[in-house]
């Protein structure tokens, strides 16, 4: 896939499978940036911080965790902490939003169904965290420049 | 740029996936999305039309070759290059996206 992620204009975006064996049989190996989404919760976090060093092997060095479905003051506590705690950068806190559901229920995507959904508002926020700071094949863009949620 | 996301399933990965396209592709980036998950529904999380879904295919068995692992594990490789195979099997997704549903498929590296 060299010659698509050679220009830094286009992106690339891969749904990778749920599990974490696409990690040990290289699919995800020549990707700039890997997001491990993650939900507000020990164990889902727990997951995501052991992806971290599979992906390391890999020479993925841009690795991020997403917290989807972020619900409330306790989430934001628990998240912060864990961060603090381990080596995991979260770059984006998703909030849960109904209307994720209710577009998936009638067959439309979120964006067609709510462009003001803040899952949207937020995912705006992390593509432009991507943009600033994933140096693409060996740019010279340094690399977490900041670590907004931190 | 190339984003891979991943995440247990129900996680919201392909939401986010599918969201991170749009936004992308809106800004007016060129976006490739792959959808690499063995249960594919990335296609609607794009927005794209379920009379169109049901005309998609997957990337074709022709353009797919078994490969055996040093670990002896076999694995699928693409016989093309992505730019090849978005041109020929991608689906014009929403704002410009194409999209390549590519379950279990993988490519060797050689772009």
């Amino acid at each position: 896939m060299g010659e698509i992620v050679s220009e830094a204009d286009s992106v690339t975006i891969m749904d990778m499978e749920a599990s974490l064996e696409h990690l040990s049989r290289g699919t995800v190996r020549h990707v700039d940036a890997l997001l491990i989404v993650t939900e507000p919760y020990y164990r889902s976090l727990e997951t995501a911080r052991r992806t971290v060093p599979l992906a390391r092997g890999l020479g993925i060095s841009n690795i991020y965790a997403v917290v989807n479905k972020f619900r409330s003051d306790e989430d934001a506590k628990l998240v912060t902490e864990f961060c603090r705690n381990n080596d995991l950068d979260i770059v984006a806190r998703i909030p849960f939003d109904d209307d994720v559901t209710k577009a998936d229920l009638i067959g439309k995507s979120l964006y067609d169904f709510n462009k003001a959904s803040p899952v949207v508002k937020e995912v705006e926020h992390l593509a432009v965290y991507l943009r600033e700071n994933v140096p693409v094949n060996g740019s010279s863009a340094s690399k977490h420049l900041s670590k907004p949620n931190c | 740029m190339k984003i891979g996301i991943s995440g247990k399933g129900g996680s919201g990965k392909t939401t986010i996936s599918a969201t991170l396209a749009r936004v992308f592709a809106r800004q007016g980036l060129p976006v490739l999305a792959i959808d690499g998950d063995p249960n594919p529904n990335l296609g609607m999380a794009l927005g794209l039309e379920p009379a169109t879904l049901e005309n998609t295919h997957s990337i074709p068995r022709s353009i797919v070759e078994r490969i055996e692992d040093a670990d002896g594990k076999m694995r699928m490789v693409l016989k093309d290059s992505v730019e090849n195979i978005a041109a020929l099997h991608g689906i014009a997704a929403p704002d410009g996206i194409r999209l390549i549903v590519g379950t279990k498929v993988e490519n060797p590296g050689a772009g």
